[in-house]
C-alpha cells in the first residue's frame, strides 16, 4: 500500500521527466503517448488507493525529512533570486521573512512520533480528481501546444505533470512543515507556468502570483509556529483530536484558513488567479480544476471538524459567502471569456469554503459535490476556451457572437458547462440546494442567514452571467441551411467529452454518485456520514427530496431538446426580417456589460479586505 | 396534493391561467373608469392566434418559443406535485432560460435588449423566493410542498414581513407595472416576446398565463394548511397588484434591482432573523 | 373548429404615421381611453406587426415613410386589414399633389377600408375598424401584394426577399 502511495508522486515525476527529456518536434507523437499513459496509470494507482484500507498513517523515513528542510531553504532562496533579479520588492521582503520564519520553526520544532504521511478518504478523493482531471488537461496541453510552440511543448507538458505529482504529495502528507513546503512548491509551479510565455505582462502577472502566494506560505509557518508553542502540534491529525473541546485557541487554525483563503484565491487575493489567464489556456485550466485552488478547500475540508461552529467558522461563512457574491458581480462587467470564467472560479471556490466551513455532514458533503463537479467543469470549459482560441480566435465575448453558426460542437460543450453550474439538475446545482437546505436549520445564527442570502443572491448572479454568455453564442443571422459539425482535432475531442460525459451521467445518477462516491469522503472527514438515501435516481435528504423524474425531466427539457433545435425546421412558415420600427438598418448587437459595476469594485474590495482581517483578528482569536 | 390532482390542475393551468387574466383586464379596465373586454377575452385572443399565418425569424428561435411553454408548464407540475418547493423554483428559472435563450437567437435590438432585462428580473425577485422556502420551512418544517399544504401552522401570521416583501414582488415575476422592464410595451414593444407571431406567440402568451397559476400558487402557500384563507389571500394580492400595475409607473432596471435588494429583501431578512430567534 | 369567428373578436392593432399632422393620431389614441374604450371589443395597440391584424395608417405617406410603411406591411401576418384614417390617408388630403407625398396611402400599400375626416372622429374611427372586422373575417390567409408589385409567391414566402424585390420596383416606378 505504501509503495503504491508513493508511485502515485512518482510517477507523474518519471512521466515529467521522460516528457522533458525528449525535446523538439521529432518526439511529438512519442511525448503524446506519454503523457497519455498517466491517464491510466494514475487512475488504476488511484482506484487501488481507494479500494484499499483507509486511512493510511505511513512513516516516512528519516532522510526525508532532512530532504524536505534542504529543499525547503532551497524553495526559498530560488525565491529571494527571483525576487532580486526581477527587482521586486515584495517577492524578495516575503521570501526573506519566510525564511525568517523558517529558521525559527525549525529552531523551535519538538521530536515527534507522528506518522508523516497520512492518506485517507480525502487524500484519495483528491488523488480521483487529479488523475483524471489533471492528466486529462495534461493530454489536452500537447495538442494545444504544438498549435503554439512546438520547440518548447516538452518543457511545458513537464511541467504540467510535475505539478500533477505534487499535488498528489500536497494532498497526503501529514506534516504541516512538509505541507508548507509543497504549498509552496504549487507556488512555484503556478510562477513557472504563468510566465511561461517571458512577454513582460506573463512575467509581471508571475510575480504577482509569487508574492500574492508567498502570503499564504507566511500563514502557514505562522500557523505552525503557534501550534507548536500552544500545542506543540506539528501534524493535522493532531489538530484534528482537538474537536469537540470546549474552548481551544484558535490562533493556529485562524493563521491556516487564512493560507487557505490566499491560495484559493479569495478577494482580496485574485488577482494572482486572474492574472494566470495570460499564460497559455491549459495552465488556467489545471490551476483553476483539478490542482492548485483546489488545496484551499482541501485544507479547510481538513480542518471543518475542529473549526466547526466556533467564531472562526462563522467569520469564514461570512467571508467566503460574500466573495461569492462579490466575484460574481465583477465577473459581469468582464468582456474577455478567460476572464469571466477566472471570476467564477473565485466564486465557486468561495461557495466551496462557505459548505466547508459549515461543518455538519450534510454542508461537507455538499462542499466535496461541489469539488468534484466543479473541477470536471472548469476543465472543460477552458479546454473549450483553449479550443475557441486556438480554431475560431476568439477570446472575447465579441468574437463568439454567432459561433453556434460555424461550430455546433463547442457551443453545445460549452452551454452544457455553463448550465451546469446554475441549472436545475446539474451537480452543482444540486450541492447549492443541499447547502441552502442544510443552512435553513441554524437560522438563528447570522453567519447562516448571510450564508442563504449569498447563496440565493450568488446562484442567481452566475446564472445571468452564463445566460448572458450562452446567449451571445447562440446568437444567430438565419436558418441553419445545411448542417455542418465543425472539425475538432482529435486530442481536443478525447480530453472534452469524457467530462462532458461526466458531467450528465454523473448529474442524472447524482444520488448513487452521492451514496456510494461522496458519502464515504463524508465519513472520513467529519467521522459520520450525511443521511442520505438513494432510491433509484431519487436523492432522499433529511429535509426533502430530489425526484428521478424531476432529474431526467430537465435533462430531457435541457440536453435533448436544444440538441434537437438543431434539426426541428419550421419548413412551411414563412420567414421575415427583425423588427426595427421599419428603419433599414445594418444592425450589429453589441453585449451589455454592466459596467455600471464598475463603480461598485471598489467598496467591493474594501469590504473584502475587512471581512479578511476580521477573520484573522476575531476568528484567529488575537484580541 | 396527489401526483394526479397535480397533473389535471398543470394540464388546465391555462385555463385557469387565462381566465385569470381576462378578469384582470376587466378589473384593470374597471380601475380605469372603462368597462373592459369579456371575460372571455384571452381566449378570444388565443383561438384568433391559432389561426394567423406564421412568420418566424429562423426555426431556432421559434422552437425556443415552444420550449418556454413547455418548461413553464413542467415547472408548475414540479410545484403542484408536491416536491420540494427549492427545486420548483429554480425549474421557474429554467422554464426562462428559454425565453432568454430565445431573445437572444435573434439579431433584433428589442428582443436582445429584453432578453437581458428578463434576466435582469431573474436576479432581482429570484432570491427572495429562496429566502422565502427557507422562511416556509422554518415555520413549517419541511421543504415538501405537500408538507407545506398540510402543516398545522399557518405560515402568514409568523412572516407577515416576508408575505409583504413577496407581494410587492408579485409585479417582477408577473411582469407588470412598476416592475414591466422586461415587456415595457411602450419601450421596447414586449422585449423578448416581440419576434414571436401566430402560433409562435401563441405559445409564449399561454406561458405567460401559466405563470400567473405558478406566481399565485406561491402566494398560496402562505396560508399553509388554511386553505380558505389562501384563497383570501390569492384574492387580496391579486386586487392588490392590479391596483399597484394602475397607479405606478415603470422603473428602470437597476431602481428595480435596486428595491429588491435593499428594500424588500432586508425586510425579508429581518423577519426570517426574529422568528428564528424567537423558535431558538 | 372554425376559428374565424373569433379574428371579429380580439383584434390587435397597429398604428402608423406616416407623416400626418398628429390630429387623427390623438383621436386613434382617445378611441382607446376610458370615454370610447374600444378594449370593449378586445381591441389592443399592441405596437408590434408581427402580432397585429389591422394597420391604422394615418398621413399622406411622405416620400420617406412609403419604404418604412412597405416593411412594415410585409411584417404583418396574414389575415390583415389595412385602415387609412383621415383624408390625409386617404388621398393625401391639403398636402396632395406636393412633391414629397405619394397621394395617400392606397398608391403603397392596399388598403381596405377609408376612414374621412380631418381629423376623423373618434366614432368615424371605431365605425371604419368596425368594418375593417367585417372584411377581415372574410379574407383568406394568401400573402397580400400591393397591387403594383409584379412579384410571384409561393409559400413558404421567404419575405426578406419578397421586401427587396418590392422594394426595388417601388423605387424603380415613377
Amino acid at each position: 500500500m505504501e509503495k503504491i502511495v508513493y508511485s502515485l508522486f512518482l510517477v507523474p515525476w518519471v512521466l515529467a521527466l521522460a516528457v522533458f527529456l525528449l525535446p523538439g518536434a521529432r518526439f511529438h507523437r512519442l511525448r503524446q503517448l506519454i503523457t497519455f499513459l498517466s491517464l491510466p496509470a494514475l487512475s488504476f494507482l488511484t482506484y487501488l488507493i481507494w479500494n484499499g484500507h483507509l486511512p493510511l498513517q505511513i512513516e516516512a523515513p528519516r532522510w526525508l525529512k532532512l530532504a524536505f528542510t534542504v529543499y525547503d531553504y532551497g524553495l526559498l532562496f530560488y525565491f529571494l533570486y527571483q525576487g532580486i533579479k526581477f527587482r521586486d520588492f515584495l517577492v524578495t521582503v516575503l521570501a526573506l521573512f519566510q525564511l525568517f520564519l523558517l529558521t525559527w520553526v525549525l529552531l523551535i520544532i519538538p521530536e515527534s512520533s507522528v506518522p508523516d504521511f497520512y492518506v485517507d478518504r480525502l487524500s484519495a478523493f483528491m488523488f480521483l480528481i487529479v488523475s483524471t482531471v489533471g492528466t486529462l488537461i495534461c493530454i489536452y496541453a500537447t495538442k494545444y501546444m504544438e498549435q503554439e510552440n512546438l520547440e518548447r511543448e516538452n518543457r511545458f507538458v513537464a511541467i504540467l505533470l510535475w505539478f500533477l505529482g505534487v499535488m498528489n504529495l500536497a494532498v497526503s502528507v501529514n506534516n504541516i512543515e512538509w505541507f508548507f513546503a509543497l504549498f509552496e512548491t504549487t507556488t512555484l509551479a503556478s510562477y513557472i507556468l504563468i510566465r511561461f510565455r517571458w512577454d513582460e505582462v506573463s512575467v509581471k502577472n508571475a510575480l504577482r502570483a509569487l508574492w500574492m502566494n508567498q502570503i499564504g506560505g507566511i500563514a502557514i509557518l505562522l500557523g505552525l509556529l503557534f501550534g507548536i508553542k500552544y500545542y506543540g502540534f506539528t501534524h493535522f491529525t493532531q489538530f484534528l483530536s482537538l474537536s469537540g473541546k470546549p474552548t481551544i485557541v484558535m490562533i493556529p487554525l485562524g493563521f491556516l484558513a487564512v493560507s487557505a483563503l490566499v491560495k484559493g484565491a479569495q478577494m482580496p487575493f485574485h488577482r494572482w488567479l486572474l492574472g494566470a489567464m495570460v499564460a497559455p489556456t491549459p495552465v488556467s485550466a489545471i490551476l483553476h480544476s483539478a490542482t492548485m485552488v483546489k488545496i484551499a478547500p482541501y485544507l479547510i475540508l481538513r480542518l471543518s471538524p475542529v473549526i466547526k461552529g466556533t467564531l472562526l467558522a462563522k467569520l469564514l461563512i461570512i467571508t467566503t459567502g460574500f466573495v461569492f457574491v462579490g466575484a460574481g458581480l465583477l465577473a459581469l462587467t468582464q468582456e474577455n471569456f478567460k476572464k469571466i470564467l477566472a471570476y467564477s472560479t473565485i466564486s465557486l471556490l468561495g461557495l466551496m469554503m462557505l459548505t466547508a466551513s459549515m461543518g455538519s455532514s450534510m454542508a461537507i458533503l455538499a462542499s466535496l459535490t461541489l469539488i468534484l463537479f466543479h473541477a470536471v467543469v472548469k476543465a472543460l470549459l477552458f479546454m473549450e476556451a483553449g479550443v475557441m482560441e486556438k480554431l475560431f480566435k476568439a477570446k472575447y465575448i465579441e468574437d463568439i457572437r454567432r459561433l453556434v453558426e460555424r461550430a455546433p460542437i463547442t457551443v453545445a460543450f460549452t452551454s452544457i458547462g455553463f448550465m451546469s453550474m446554475t441549472i436545475v439538475p446539474y451537480g452543482i446545482f444540486v450541492s447549492k440546494w443541499m447547502a441552502i437546505e442544510e443552512a435553513s436549520n441554524f437560522l438563528s445564527h447570522g453567519a447562516y442567514v448571510g450564508s442563504i442570502i449569498f447563496m440565493a443572491t450568488g446562484g442567481v448572479i452566475l446564472a445571468l452571467l452564463y445566460f448572458k454568455v450562452i446567449g451571445v453564442m447562440t446568437r444567430k443571422r438565419g436558418e441553419f441551411f445545411r448542417f455542418q459539425l465543425e472539425k475538432v482535432p482529435f486530442v481536443y475531442l478525447f480530453s472534452t467529452v469524457p467530462l462532458v460525459l461526466f458531467v450528465i451521467v454523473g448529474s442524472i445518477f447524482i444520488a448513487k454518485l452521492l451514496c456510494l462516491s461522496v458519502n464515504p469522503v463524508v465519513e472520513a472527514v467529519i467521522g459520520t456520514p450525511a443521511p442520505i438515501i438513494a432510491k433509484g435516481l431519487t436523492l432522499i435528504t433529511p429535509v426533502s427530496e430530489l425526484y428521478g423524474w424531476q432529474i431526467i425531466g430537465a435533462f430531457v427539457l435541457l440536453l435533448i431538446v436544444p440538441i434537437l433545435a438543431y434539426f426541428v425546421h419550421f419548413t412551411g412558415t414563412d420567414r421575415v426580417y427583425e423588427y426595427t420600427c421599419g428603419e433599414k438598418l445594418e444592425l450589429n448587437i453589441g453585449t451589455y456589460n454592466f459596467f455600471c459595476i464598475q463603480a461598485v469594485e471598489p467598496f467591493v474590495e474594501t469590504a473584502a479586505v475587512a471581512l479578511f482581517i476580521l477573520t484573522l483578528v476575531l476568528g484567529g482569536g488575537l484580541v | 396534493m396527489s401526483y394526479w390532482t397535480a397533473f389535471i390542475l398543470t394540464l388546465f393551468s391555462p385555463v385557469i391561467g387565462g381566465f385569470i387574466y381576462g378578469l384582470e383586464r376587466i378589473v384593470r379596465a374597471r380601475m380605469q373608469g372603462r368597462v373592459g373586454p369579456p371575460l372571455l377575452q384571452p381566449f378570444y385572443d388565443f383561438f384568433k392566434l391559432m389561426d394567423k399565418r406564421s412568420i418566424i425569424i429562423h426555426s431556432f428561435h421559434a422552437f425556443m418559443g415552444i420550449m418556454y411553454l413547455i418548461g413553464t408548464w413542467f415547472a408548475l407540475f414540479v410545484l403542484l406535485s408536491g416536491g420540494d418547493l427549492l427545486i420548483a423554483i429554480f425549474f421557474h428559472v429554467l422554464s426562462l432560460a428559454f425565453l432568454v435563450v430565445g431573445g437572444f437567437s435573434v439579431r433584433s435590438p428589442y428582443s436582445v435588449i429584453g432578453a437581458m432585462r428578463e434576466l435582469l428580473h431573474m436576479v432581482a425577485y429570484e432570491p427572495l423566493y429562496v429566502l422565502s422556502a427557507a422562511a416556509l420551512y422554518l415555520v413549517t418544517g419541511t421543504f415538501q410542498v405537500s408538507g407545506i399544504l398540510h402543516s398545522k401552522h399557518v405560515p402568514l401570521i409568523y412572516l407577515p414581513l416576508f408575505f409583504t416583501a413577496v407581494l410587492f414582488s408579485l409585479p417582477a415575476i408577473l411582469k407588470k407595472s412598476p416592475f414591466d422592464t422586461a415587456e415595457a410595451h411602450q419601450e421596447i414593444i414586449g422585449g423578448p416576446e416581440i419576434e414571436y407571431s401566430g402560433k409562435f406567440y401563441e405559445a409564449v402568451y399561454t406561458a405567460k398565463w401559466i405563470e400567473y397559476v405558478y406566481a399565485f400558487f406561491f402566494i398560496f402557500l402562505f396560508a399553509g394548511g388554511n386553505h380558505i384563507l389562501g384563497a383570501l389571500l390569492i384574492i387580496f394580492a391579486f386586487f392588490f397588484f392590479n391596483l399597484l400595475d394602475n397607479v405606478t409607473a415603470r422603473v428602470n432596471f437597476r431602481q428595480m434591482v435596486a428595491f429588491h435588494w435593499y428594500i424588500l429583501i432586508p425586510l425579508a431578512v429581518i423577519n426570517l432573523m426574529l422568528i428564528a430567534l424567537w423558535r431558538s | 373548429m372554425d376559428f374565424k369567428k373569433f379574428r371579429k373578436r380580439s383584434p390587435w392593432i397597429l398604428h402608423y404615421n406616416t407623416g400626418s399632422c398628429n390630429g387623427c393620431d390623438i383621436e386613434i389614441l382617445a378611441c382607446l381611453a376610458p370615454k370610447y374604450d374600444v378594449e370593449r371589443f378586445g381591441i389592443l395597440n399592441r405596437g408590434n406587426p408581427k402580432q397585429s391584424d389591422i394597420l391604422l395608417v394615418t398621413g399622406p405617406v411622405t416620400k420617406r415613410a412609403k419604404e418604412r410603411l412597405l416593411r412594415l406591411y410585409f411584417e404583418m401576418p396574414e389575415p390583415k386589414v389595412v385602415v387609412a384614417v383621415g383624408a390625409c390617408a386617404c388621398s393625401g388630403g391639403v398636402f396632395r399633389h406636393m412633391y414629397n407625398v405619394e397621394n395617400g396611402v392606397d398608391k403603397v400599400i392596399p388598403v381596405d377600408v377609408y376612414v374621412p375626416g380631418c381629423a376623423a372622429r373618434p366614432e368615424a374611427i371605431i365605425d371604419g375598424i368596425v368594418r375593417a372586422l367585417e372584411i377581415l373575417k372574410e379574407k383568406g390567409k394568401e400573402v397580400e401584394l400591393p397591387h403594383w408589385c409584379s412579384a410571384q409567391v409561393k409559400p413558404p414566402v421567404n419575405r426578406v426577399k419578397l421586401l427587396d424585390r418590392c422594394l426595388e420596383e417601388l423605387h424603380g416606378r415613377r
